[in-house]
């Protein structure tokens, strides 16, 4: 029950709670005061009526002494009619002289003789209340005394109608007078319920503004006379002055004389006695709603500047991830039990997962069980040691082998704890094959060095026997030993041959250096080779920038790589297919670039590391001697170029219809007869860089 | 909690308030009531006193001053003589004369001016005289006026004004002053005006005291009687009469000589030196003992009348 009524209580306005509790309370107290002031005035009255009876009865008995005592009947009953006539609440009187005789009364028609019974000792406490048909009566008792002799005994009934009557007038007085005071309590209490809600109502208002994220409220009510109007100050510079919003004695570094510089509530002592917050200082909850207020502006400004420092955060954060997510770097974050607490999106896309994927997981969700326990442990010794890890690791992906730098180091806390562990890793596969392509090119500058001084040295001894070989064979008409010589002459020739290219190869060969057209140069060979390639169904389409300008260099040394490049596509290619040749100028990279891409068979590729190899083949035996891309190569690193091969063939390198273009001649044959094909790249300098060649010693 | 604590004071205040409300207000209706009848009637008669010799003071003053000065005496006299002895009250002089003359007093005490008027028209027999507070067992008149008045400066000086005396009947109080008038040449017609009092002394000096009336008579000592209600500096006694002889106790003829002869001697053998009773009853009385007396002794009164031309039959 309690709690029901506490619910509903709890569930009303403040308005109407203070209204009730006023009212009940003005209820209980003015009918707990009217009810004690109407039993004081009812007793009051009653007394009244008492004594207003006894004074009646004692005048009569201290008049009757003189009728008694002359024995004076008409003046007694005079006196007693006189008393009796004139107040209509007086039910009767009679008077005994000292022997209980009755002298005189009142009553007509014999005498009620029940009252000699009653009330006979004027000496006991008066009056005495009798019931009697007539209602009840106060019947009063008073001796006619004179000197120290009783002559008599004057009695006089009064009716308590008339008391009554009286003290249900006065109740009836008491109880509108308490219902008129508490109905103008009521209309008060409403009022000043309305006077604090109202306020309360607009403190509520203004904090469901701010809950709504509107901070730009005010509680408290505006001033009829600001601080500048009071104090009759103009100084813009002071923080109060034209503020309507704060109270000046919450601001800090208010000008007035007596602020003294300090701050709230550090001022408040020297404002309480300052005739503005005399003035404008009002009540609690005026005060609450100024305090409001200054809450509601300092959250404002506070959330301002904390929201530009979400902004700021924000900014640097997606900083951050935008960089995270753009290195290709591996970068991750470990905590001590070793699980990710951060993971760039390169090792993300590493490992096939997305960063909400990886963090919280360790290694052992992450990697095989090898793998992981072989990290847990090298991470362990990390974390321990605090020794940081630099190493190089191989991995077998998809795409092929790729070599990662990995680099572990740990993280420190502020105390100097090691709290995580970072890693860094970076794919060097391409500085690696950078590496492998440097090497080989000191390799083969060593071999070309070696085979230059071996083949310079050979060249003699073979002139000197194929001189011997040619003199023996004018001097010999034997047939039989001339056919030998003719064997050693040709082999002999060969191996001059031989020793030429590898001169070739070293350059330890003279060039004619020359103004080249590229262009020119290209189609002069095309047009030597087109006719044979035809017949082996190998078509050559070209595609020539006509802005190249001429170069420096050996053009019959460049027509030679030329012809090896679509030697050596047609020998991948064999039967049907397609070659494309492609000059352009790099004009930026002051370069011309040459491509020539067939639809051969490819390289595999681990031998394209290996191409330019000095005789190096993959041609069936007697079919090549190896040496053909060799001296390409140093060719063209005469003239201050670079070859290189790629296999397949990047789609830069092709024309968007080839190899299915129309041109090609319909049926001839379709895509799926091609393989994957090679392209190989030259690139020539637009200066003359050309080495001058270095002649043999 | 809090809403607990805060709840229960101002319940448990305004439980108390109205219960003590309610209790206070039930106060006043506990009053008792006895239960009569007034519908049970009876026709009561008065019982018959029993019979008894009366004795009446001369209503110089009110019935209760009589009866405060003189209850004492007569349950004395009662007392003394075995005799049933009963006050009674005339209302004036003449009342007095007529209760004697119809034989409602037996025993008078009356002023010397009345006893006179008593002996001859109804044979009156005075038995004793009161000796006054001075000691005399005679008295006289004065003749007073206000202090302040200036006009009246001895006897000669009342002609032409206003007089107040205490009743035609009273000897000190009117007999004796017209006798000491007449004496001074001063007759009833030379008076302005003669009024009455009623026969009470304190009236006459109220009148006068008040400046109702320029002159008062009274018997001698009256000023005291009223020393208490006024202040008596303002009166000034312009002249005093002569002496006559007192206040007397007279018996009624249909008393047996016996019973006179007995209540005569209670009277003598009243002892105030002595007896702290009888010095209680003469206090009241305000004399202090009697004196036999006889009819004879009152001449001069009648003399006096006279002398005024008052009719004593």
């Amino acid at each position: 029950m309690n709690n029901i009524f506490s619910n509903i209580f709890s569930g009303l306005r403040l308005k109407t709670k203070i209204t009730l509790g006023v009212t009940v309370m003005l209820v209980f107290c003015g009918l707990g005061i009217g009810l004690i002031l109407s039993a004081m005035s009812s007793a009051a009255l009653l007394e009244e009526g008492r004594k207003r009876g006894m004074a009646l009865t004692s005048g009569l008995a201290f008049r009757m002494a003189e009728p008694i005592l002359a024995v004076d009947f008409l003046q007694m009953k005079n006196l007693i009619d006189n008393v009796h006539n004139q107040y209509d609440d007086v039910v009767y009187v009679f008077l005994t002289d000292a022997a209980d005789n009755i002298l005189s009364h009142t009553f007509s028609g014999g005498f009620p003789v029940d009252l000699l019974g009653v009330n006979l000792d004027g000496q006991k406490a008066q009056p005495l209340l009798l019931s009697t048909e007539a209602g009840l009566i106060y019947d009063f008792n008073a001796q006619v005394i004179l000197g120290e002799r009783n002559l008599g005994t004057v009695r006089l009934g009064l009716s308590r109608q008339e008391m009554d009557a009286q003290v249900r007038r006065q109740k009836q007085i008491s109880l509108l007078s308490t219902l008129a005071i508490v109905g103008i309590g009521i209309m008060l209490a409403l009022w000043f319920a309305h006077t604090v809600t109202f306020r309360l109502n607009r403190l509520r208002r203004s904090a469901e503004a701010m809950i709504e994220g509107n901070l730009d409220v005010q509680a408290g009510f505006p001033l009829e006379k600001n601080c500048w109007d009071i104090m009759a100050c103009d100084r813009n510079e002071c923080p109060a002055y034209k503020d309507t919003k704060q109270r000046c004695w919450h601001l800090p570094g208010t000008l007035c004389p007596d602020c003294s510089g300090l701050e709230h509530p550090h001022k408040m002592q020297s404002c309480r006695r300052c005739p503005v917050y005399r003035t404008n200082f009002g009540d609690e909850v005026q005060e609450l709603a100024e305090a409001f207020d200054v809450m509601a502006i300092t959250v404002k400004a506070h959330i301002e500047e904390l929201t530009a420092r979400e902004k700021t955060i924000a900014r640097q954060q997606g900083l951050l991830k935008t960089i995270m997510n753009v290195t290709p770097d591996f970068i991750t974050l470990q905590d001590r039990d070793l699980r990710y607490q951060f993971a760039s999106k390169a090792f993300g896309d590493f490992l096939g997962l997305s960063e909400e994927d990886i963090v919280g997981k360790t290694d052992a969700d992450l990697f095989s069980e090898h793998q992981a326990d072989l990290n847990f442990h090298e991470d362990k010794q990390i974390l321990i040691t605090g020794q940081p890890l630099s190493k190089q690791i191989a991995v077998n992906r998809p795409e092929g082998r790729k070599t990662l730098h990995l680099i572990k180091i740990p993280v420190y806390d502020q105390d100097g704890g090691i709290t995580g562990l970072l890693l860094t890793a970076r794919d060097i596969s391409i500085l690696k094959k950078y590496q492998e392509q440097l090497i080989q090119s000191q390799k083969m500058e060593d071999l070309g060095r070696l085979a230059g001084g071996v083949a310079h040295e050979i060249n003699t001894p073979l002139g000197i026997i194929l001189g011997y070989t040619q003199l023996l064979m004018e001097e010999i008409k034997d047939e039989n030993l001339t056919n030998d010589l003719k064997i050693i002459e040709k082999q002999t020739k060969v191996c001059r041959k031989i020793v030429a290219d590898l001169l070739g190869f070293s350059r330890y060969s003279k060039s004619a250096i020359e103004t080249v057209d590229i262009n020119a140069s290209l189609q002069d060979v095309i047009k030597l080779v087109e006719h044979v390639f035809f017949l082996n169904h190998i078509k050559i389409f070209s595609n020539f920038d006509e802005n190249i300008p001429s170069l420096t260099g050996d053009i019959e040394r460049l027509k030679q790589v030329w012809l090896n490049l679509l030697n050596n596509a047609a020998d991948a290619i064999g039967q049907e297919g397609a070659i494309y040749v492609q000059s352009k100028l790099c004009a930026h990279r002051q370069r011309v670039l040459v491509s020539i891409a067939d639809t051969g068979k490819g390289i595999k590729e681990e031998h394209l590391n290996k191409i330019f190899d000095p005789f190096f083949t993959t041609k069936q035996v007697g079919k090549g001697t190896g040496l053909g891309l060799s001296v390409s190569f140093g060719i063209i690193q005469e003239h201050g170029g670079s070859i290189s091969a790629l296999s397949p063939p990047p789609r830069e390198y092709l024309p968007d219809d080839f190899p299915a273009s129309v041109d090609f001649g319909p049926g001839d044959f379709g895509p799926g007869d091609f393989g994957p094909g090679t392209v190989f790249i030259i690139e020539l300098p637009l200066e003359p860089t050309m080495e001058s060649g270095r002649a043999p010693q | 909690m809090t809403k607990r604590h805060s709840e229960k004071p101002a319940g448990i205040i305004c439980g108390m308030i109205l219960l003590a409300a309610v209790f206070l207000s039930a106060c006043g209706e506990t009053e008792e009531a006895i239960t009569i009848s007034l519908e049970k009637r009876e026709e009561i008669a008065f019982t018959l006193q029993v019979p008894a010799l009366t004795y009446a003071y001369l209503p110089q003053y009110s019935h209760t001053e009589s009866f405060q000065r003189h209850h004492r005496l007569v349950e004395y006299l009662a007392e003394q003589t075995g005799l049933s002895i009963r006050q009674v009250f005339p209302d004036t002089f003449d009342d007095h004369i007529h209760m004697f003359g119809q034989g409602k007093i037996d025993i008078s005490y009356s002023n010397p001016f009345v006893y006179v008027k008593l002996a001859n028209r109804f044979g009156a027999r005075a038995m004793t005289r009161i000796i006054e507070e001075d000691g005399r067992a005679e008295f006289r008149g004065q003749i007073i006026a206000r202090k302040d008045n200036r006009e009246i400066k001895d006897i000669s000086d009342c002609r032409g004004k206003s007089w107040v005396a205490v009743d035609p009947s009273s000897a000190g109080g009117y007999l004796f002053p017209l006798g000491h008038f007449v004496d001074h040449g001063i007759h009833l017609e030379d008076f302005r005006e003669v009024v009455f009092s009623g026969g009470r002394q304190e009236n006459v000096i109220l009148g006068v005291y008040a400046g109702l009336h320029d002159i008062g008579t009274i018997r001698e000592g009256s000023l005291s009687v009223v020393e208490d209600k006024i202040d008596i500096d303002q009166i000034r006694i312009i002249d005093n009469t002569r002496w006559y002889p007192g206040w007397v106790y007279a018996y009624s003829p249909r008393l047996s000589q016996e019973a006179a002869g007995q209540i005569r001697d209670a009277m003598l053998a009243l002892d105030p030196e002595n007896n702290p009773r009888h010095r209680e009853i003469l206090d009241a009385a305000r004399f202090i003992g009697f004196v036999p007396s006889d009819d004879r002794d009152f001449d001069p009164v009648r003399e006096l009348s006279a002398k005024v031309g008052l009719d004593l039959e």
